[in-house]
Order: C-alpha cells, then structure tokens, then sequence
C-alpha cells in the first residue's frame, strides 16, 4: 500500500538538531533521512543553513514547520510560504509539513500549536487554506495531528473526522504523530485506537513518534524521552493498515547523544516489517 | 449570560482565536488572564465555559492554563539563547521579569523566534528593573550583534590575492565594503569582556567600571569571532564602513589623534589584518 501521490517511504528518520551538527558532519551515519525544522533554516545564511545543504547533499530530506497556522483567522502569510517554497527547493524537501493548528491572530506569533475548535466553519476555512498553500508551494501539503489539551464546546465532529475530511476536501497528506494521538486521547479521553483506525490510510504520508511527560492530570508532548510501549502498540497498528511509511523520531528537550535517539527511531523496523510482511500476504 | 453570537449556535472561529489569544498571552495568572477586560470583550458576554469543556480532571481554566504557562516559558527559552550573559547579568528572577514585560510592549509578531529579541537593546533602556540599564542595554546590544551576524547571509570575502592587486596608487581612493556578517560597536561599558567571562564561566568577572570600549563581530567560516579594538582602530573601521575612501579614513585617524595618533604604517597593518581577517567583500574606486 503506498500514499495516493506515490511520495517515497524514506525509512527511519530522525530530527535535524544543532546539538547533532558536529556528530553528523564528522560521522554521516547511516541513518534513512533527516526533517529539518523549516523556520530553524528560512532566515539564516549562517551555520544552520550551511550545514543543512550539506546533509541534503547526502541524505533525504523532509521540512517539517511551525508556524504556517493554517488555522488561524489571520491571512496566509504570502513572505513566509515564498521563503519556505525556496528552502524546500533549495534542499529538495520530498514533502513540506505543518500542523493542523493555529500559532496566533491580529498580526502576533504565540508559537504555541494552539488547538482548532473542530467545527464546519473551521473546516471550509481551514480546506480553502491548505488548498491555496498546496499552490503556492506547488506540492501537496502534508498535516500533522497536533497534541492538545483544550476542547471547544462548539466542536462537531472528532479530531479524526476534521481531520480526515480536511485532507479529502483539501486533497492534502497527513503526516500522523502516534504520540500525539495517545497524548490526545488521555486529555480528552477518547480511545486512541478509534482515531487510528479512522485515518484514511491512503492520504499517510510520515509517522511522527516521540516520547511525553506524564503531568498526572494530563500529558503534556515534551518531546523529551523514549516513546512508551502504548505508543509503539498504536504505531503498529497504524502500520498495519498504511504499509511501511516513512518514520520520523523526534527528540526536542533534554536531547540526548545522536545514536540513543538514532536507536529510538530503528525500533520502529519491526512493525513496518510486519506490515510489509502482512501486506504481502 | 451568552452572547449573541452563543445564542446563533457558536463563537465565531476568528473570535474564539482573539480570545484564546488574549489569555495564553496575559502576563498574570489565567484566572486573571480569563476574567482580563481584552478576554472578556472577545467573548461578548459569553463565560469560558461556554468556549471550553471540562476534562476529567480538569476544568476549563485550568486546561487552558497549560497552553498560558508555557507561553512566557517559550518567551524566556528564546531570549535567554540570545542573551545568555545578559541573563547572567541581570539574574535568572529579574531577566524573567524582563521577559514578561518586554513581550508585552514587543510581542513575536514574525514566523520565527530569531528576531524576538531585536528590540530587547532599546527596551532595556527604559525599562525599570535593570541595577544598571546602561550596562544591561550595552550587553544586550552586543549580544543582539552576535546573533545578527551568526544569521547574516553569507557573502564572499575578499581575498589576499584580490586586495594585493588592488595598485599602489588606486589604494588612497579604494572603498572597502563589509561582509553583511559585520558589526562595529562602541560601548561605554567593557561588556565584551563581560560576555568573555560568562562564556568562559568565570566567577569572578570583570569590572564594569565605565571605560570606553570598541568591538568588532564578524564571521568566518560560519563561526563567529570578537575583536576588541582600539579607538583609533574603530574610528578607522567606522569610517571604511561608512564608505570613506581608505586614504581619507587614514588621515582622518591621525588628524583626530594629535600626537598620540597611530602612523599610517600602523592603520594600513591593521587594514591588511581585518582585510585577511574576511571582513571586506568588495572594493570598489
């Protein structure tokens, strides 16, 4: 099973970070390919973007931002999708990904991934968004599941629904973050499962796992440890229903040594073999 | 009471994102955040619990709290990566206070965290809980520099081969253009030596007794490098900067020094040092 636009499954990645740069340049190691933070690289000539061109010289790349806010009630920032369609050339990104979030209004950044009240209305204007940066960028944009810890009273629908329906009416990929969704699913209390099993299969382009902190009254998307067993049984699951998809792992806090977290990623080889196994089947 | 949006059947998605806005964004606490007059008028009336609905474990408030505390937190994590001695300077309690205020005169308003902290230097200045705000907006200033030419474009230098073909008699009128990754400061303060130590972690640091001081920051090979600089030599940069031919800048330097002032020999060293040094990309007559 592949993705309707027959983007590649690029294999087990892992987050381009500054704390890496010296282990990658003198070491390349062999890892599938890099995600670079897409804002870390639109605004620098200095280190940063010296160093990315140098891995994109050797290894796939995929940008992966922040701050596109597709959500927001602002309109599209036109300076910013033009510098990330340059960058994404510039280092031949197989695809461009953001979050199904809001980062501000009236003209302000929060840089937070703040949460979409999951309503009709903010599913016309959240398509007709994705459509026009899908455009501008000239490539399908690709939209994670963001972590969240609010939910809107107005809401109408699941984030499972909004979001498979946002990527049928806006023709769009879905990057699936398994970690997000069993964040999601104890601060809300829904069965993770349930959103697993209802993702369109055909529209996952790139799997995100990460690990949490578990707050007790919740669990907040820390980035800042190994994903836990829960969240491999899902991304297996997930698997099994995709095929093999590219997989990224992502470490953002307390970032360790560039093989603990390399070793994170390759423990998501058995359950894609699994799936290409079942696939074949 | 809801409000007459409520009664239509919702909050509108742009009214909803404004409201959510002016709470995660309040400096005080997110009772106080919730019940702001800003959060209020967003809402029209309408309470937050017609907008949120409760977890099993936690309320409305308390849910949307979590996206409030970690904004200031974000707001620090940013500036204390561009101003690490400034926060040294300042202590972890005051430059948290910095924070909080200056993100609310100067709030992100760009897709990137990189140039939250371009106006922290002239915000310093005015602003009440620095010891001394003449030293806390030289340090943030020269802390600003460096990451201003750790992002600049990367423009190409030019080489020794190139500046010794420059003719003997061309060099009296030859122009020389700055790298974009340059910056020539001038200080009160000796903050650069300041920065040196809290990079070096050195517990006993320097003076900052009032005392002239000149730096120059540029980069090289995608590092970047600090130069301490004598007044002449600076007032020499400043004015090859500003585009003064070189022969002119020359003259001036030693006019301005009387008796005391450098030779000619001694600025036309310095010159070919910056020059091998990267600093100038063009030449032009």
């Amino acid at each position: 099973m592949g993705n309707r636009w027959n983007l590649p499954d690029l294999g087990l990645g892992v987050g381009l970070r500054t704390v890496h740069f010296g282990h990658i340049l003198s070491t390349w190691p062999e890892v599938d390919w890099f995600e670079a933070l897409s804002e870390n690289f639109m605004d620098t000539g200095g280190r940063p973007l010296h160093v990315l061109d140098q891995v994109a010289e050797r290894y796939p790349v995929a940008l992966h931002g922040v701050s596109l806010s597709i959500g927001s009630a602002d309109p599209l920032d036109r300076t910013y999708l033009r510098k990330l369609k340059a960058l994404a050339t510039r280092v031949r990104a197989h695809w461009v990904s953001d979050h199904l979030c809001w980062t501000g209004v009236s003209g302000r950044n929060v840089h937070d991934l703040l949460p979409m009240p999951y309503t009709e209305e903010a599913l016309r204007h959240t398509a007709a968004r994705v459509r026009e940066v899908s455009e501008a960028l000239e490539r399908p944009l690709v939209l994670e599941n963001p972590s969240s810890y609010v939910e809107f009273v107005d809401s109408t629908m699941t984030e499972w629904e909004f979001l498979s329906r946002l990527a049928a009416e806006a023709d769009c990929g879905l990057l699936l973050d398994v970690n997000n969704v069993y964040v999601s699913s104890f601060n809300h209390g829904f069965d993770p499962r349930r959103y697993i099993d209802a993702i369109p299969p055909d529209r996952v382009v790139q799997y995100h796992l990460a690990g949490h902190t578990h707050k007790g009254t919740h669990i907040v998307d820390t980035h800042s440890d190994h994903a836990i067993e829960e969240v491999w049984d899902l991304y297996a699951r997930s698997c099994r229903r995709t095929g093999s998809v590219a997989t990224l792992y992502e470490w953002d806090e307390d970032i360790p040594e560039f093989e603990v977290v390399h070793r994170e990623a390759l423990k998501a080889r058995a359950p894609r073999e699994q799936a290409v196994r079942a696939a074949a089947r | 009471m809801k409000g007459a949006a409520l009664a239509r059947g919702g909050v509108p998605l742009s009214r909803m994102q404004r409201w959510m806005q002016e709470v995660v964004v309040h400096p005080g606490g997110v009772a106080d955040a919730v019940a702001s007059r800003r959060a209020r008028a967003a809402l029209r009336g309408a309470s937050i619990e017609d907008v949120v609905l409760p977890s099993r474990t936690l309320g409305p408030a308390e849910r949307v709290g979590i996206y409030q505390g970690m904004y200031l937190l974000r707001m620090e994590e940013a500036l204390e990566t561009d101003y690490p001695a400034l926060e040294h300077y300042l202590g972890d309690r005051a430059f948290a206070d910095l924070v909080r205020d200056y993100v609310q005169a100067h709030p992100s308003v760009s897709y990137t965290l990189n140039r939250l902290g371009d106006h922290l230097p002239e915000f310093l200045s005015r602003w009440p809980g620095a010891r001394r705000p003449e030293v806390a907006h030289e340090l943030a200033r020269l802390e600003l520099a460096l990451s201003q030419v750790f992002d600049a474009p990367e423009t190409r230098a030019l080489t020794e081969a190139e500046i010794a073909a420059v003719p003997a008699e061309a060099w009296a009128r030859a122009r020389f253009v700055p790298i974009a990754a340059f910056r020539l400061l001038a200080f009160r303060h000796p903050v650069n030596a300041y920065l040196q130590s809290v990079r070096d972690e050195v517990h006993d640091h320097p003076s900052l007794a009032r005392k002239d001081t000149y730096v120059a920051v540029y980069r090289r090979d995608y590092s970047v490098f600090r130069h301490d600089l004598s007044r002449p030599a600076h007032d020499l940069l400043a004015d090859l900067v500003a585009g003064r031919p070189l022969g002119k800048a020359v003259a001036k330097v030693i006019m301005r020094g009387g008796r005391r002032a450098p030779t000619s020999e001694q600025l036309f060293r310095w010159f070919r040092e910056w020059a091998a040094g990267g600093v100038f990309q063009r030449v032009g007559f």
